[in-house]
């Protein structure tokens, strides 16, 4: 492998979770999280890279990385909304939070706006069912939302 | 030996064997997709549970081992019902395309939903459809086809030892591929065609060409290497359409490799020489038998002979062409030839940690118990070569400078540096024995006609005898 794409920081930190794990492949969550961190999205050589510093085959870092919806495997915009379809926040209208975000971004679900500022997905249960519909913007939780809050909440970003 | 019972018989078994082995060896069949003898278990398909008295649910048949007493039950009504709903689950998604797909009449869904499906569908929703990938120059992938079986993972992990296939996200959208849609890199690839239960993985080199119910099944084995890997040759009309991998746990176990897959092709090329021909002076011509023997024979009058045969020639051939030599020519040398740099079993090995011998012709091993030296170079005396061969072993360059007759399988660009061809037969054409690496005897059988005016070796041989030399014809 070349030139490595990942920071100093991240190997330095990947060497202090390491002792908290039972095994090096236990890791692979948490590098792979930390290098989205880096890179807010997960390109296919930062997989390899990954998967050559945990010591496990890059087919096996895809497979785990394309199970979890957390992992982003395509680019995503400045502002990720990541808003919860499970059966409580659909229930109480996620359904409608979505197709808003559509209309108002011009984008489909799972799509990004071409200035790369928004992307919308649907996500799975967020354990907010208490306060939903509940959805997650870039890492923090916004819940109890209605179409005029997300709305308000949105025209206040940069 | 411990018993159990299945099906109301009693079955003996070996401990350790499972319940799809031991039901198989008293000729029950439990249906099954995930499960493959040759790779690891993983009971994820469940179409091959089975009730078995004192436990409360059902149990998969791959991953349950048998034991003293046990009492299986597997055309229950409980069995059977999960049966029929594993099959309907399969199906949901599946495109049910059987008249265009290649699989069919030998696909293990298609069996399965006709013996324990239900004749309807309640599936409405809309179905996940992808589009297909085409993975390398072996495999082509229809997705919409597939059943998550997982067995081409497991082939590329435990056989191929190469991690290329692999499964993307999960549940319902769970895809199955290669890393980011490359190319397969084994060169095994052609038993992910084989072991895919579905037409999700179909050869390249066979769709579309012939429904599988038309061929005729011919089972011989493969003459790529010294390994001796049983395979089928699948005909119809005298046209071959593949080779597959026969069972041998010995030898090969499931598996053939994709050079002894595709090797049947030089048999059905265009250029080959399939009548008789002699040298003119610009190329060749095609002649009459008489013409050609006269022809080869004038090449060897008053010459210093070598005779050469390829070791790709079964046992039976090399011992009717030592009789021969005895008889004309018992002062000339006698060589075999096959791939260059391997001259004797000494030099032949694994080539790989799977099948592959380096020794890239199937009789080195029986050319050697004849007692017929590997060929390193021509003595000095040398001034011309009878060279007999099938359609394997590379002919040696140190024979380009010389006189030569050629019998045996031949194409035009080759046959060009020979005074005369007599054509004779590839390992399809004919019967024999054939001794590999280990010296196993093994027996090629004939599952094609000769083509065109070529003729068995021991037929040439008896013409060339029995017909009176007739000097100076060329």
């Amino acid at each position: 492998m070349g030139k490595k794409l990942l920071s100093e920081k991240f190997y330095k930190s990947m060497e202090k979770l390491e002792s908290r794990y039972p095994s090096k492949v236990a890791l692979l969550l948490p590098a792979l999280h930390a290098a989205q961190e880096e890179w807010s999205w997960l390109p296919p050589e930062i997989l390899d890279e990954v998967g050559a510093y945990i010591g496990v085959h890059p087919a096996q870092v895809r497979e785990v990385a394309s199970f979890y919806t957390m992992y982003n495997l395509k680019p995503v915009g400045k502002y990720h909304l990541k808003i919860c379809t499970n059966v409580a926040c659909c229930l109480r209208g996620s359904e409608e939070l979505v197709e808003h975000c559509e209309k108002k971004f011009g984008i489909e679900r799972g799509e990004t706006t071409p200035d790369k500022r928004f992307t919308v997905v649907e996500e799975e249960c967020l354990g907010a069912c208490g306060t939903a519909p509940a959805m997650m913007l870039n890492d923090d939780y916004h819940e109890s939302l209605t179409v005029s809050k997300l709305d308000q909440l949105l025209d206040h970003l940069e | 030996m411990p018993k159990c019972i299945i099906d109301g018989r009693e079955v003996e078994f070996t401990p350790g064997q499972n319940l799809i082995e031991v039901a198989k060896s008293a000729g029950i069949d439990i249906p099954l997709f995930c499960y493959h003898p040759g790779l690891s278990v993983v009971a994820q398909c469940r179409m091959c549970a089975v009730e078995i008295e004192k436990m409360p649910k059902l149990q998969t048949a791959c991953s349950t081992m048998a034991t003293e007493g046990m009492v299986v039950k597997t055309k229950s009504e409980k069995t059977k019902e999960n049966q029929e709903s594993v099959m309907e689950f399969l199906l949901a998604n599946h495109p049910l395309d059987c008249p265009v797909c290649d699989k069919s009449g030998e696909c293990d869904l298609q069996d399965n939903s006709y013996k324990h499906g239900s004749s309807y569908s309640r599936y409405t929703e809309e179905r996940r459809t992808y589009l297909d990938l085409d993975m390398g120059p072996v495999i082509k992938k229809n997705m919409n086809r597939c059943i998550h079986c997982t067995r081409c993972i497991r082939f590329g992990n435990e056989i191929a030892g190469l991690r290329e296939m692999v499964a993307l996200k999960r549940g319902n959208n769970t895809e199955i591929t290669t890393i980011d849609g490359r190319p397969l890199e084994t060169d095994y690839a052609g038993n992910y065609s084989d072991i895919c239960p579905t037409g999700s993985l179909t050869l390249k080199d066979f769709r579309f060409k012939k429904r599988a119910w038309y061929l005729t099944k011919v089972p011989t084995i493969c003459e790529g290497c010294s390994k001796g890997c049983n395979m089928e040759i699948q005909q119809d009309n005298d046209q071959i359409y593949r080779c597959v991998p026969r069972e041998n746990l010995e030898i090969n176990r499931h598996w053939l490799c994709d050079e002894g897959r595709f090797n049947f092709h030089y048999v059905e090329r265009e250029d080959r020489l399939v009548d008789p021909a002699r040298a003119k002076s610009s190329g060749i011509e095609i002649c009459d038998w008489g013409t050609s023997i006269d022809a080869a024979k004038a090449t060897l009058e008053g010459q210093r002979v070598a005779i050469l045969l390829g070791s790709d020639l079964t046992q039976e051939e090399a011992s009717s062409v030592l009789q021969f030599k005895a008889q004309h020519y018992a002062d000339s040398p006698i060589f075999h030839f096959g791939t260059p740099g391997i001259v004797s079993s000494k030099d032949d090995g694994p080539e790989d940690r799977i099948l592959k011998q380096k020794s890239k012709t199937s009789n080195l091993n029986g050319m050697e118990k004849l007692g017929i030296p590997g060929f390193e170079r021509l003595p000095a005396e040398i001034t011309a070569a009878l060279v007999i061969r099938g359609g394997r072993a590379v002919l040696p360059p140190e024979i380009d400078g010389i006189e030569k007759v050629g019998i045996g399988v031949f194409m035009k660009d080759q046959a060009m540096m020979f005074s005369a061809i007599l054509p004779g037969l590839s390992f399809a054409e004919k019967d024999g024995t054939i001794l590999n690496y280990e010296g196993r005897a093994q027996k090629l059988k004939r599952a094609v006609q000769a083509p065109g005016q070529s003729k068995s070796l021991s037929e040439i041989l008896m013409i060339w005898t029995n017909r009176k030399n007739s000097h100076g014809v060329a």
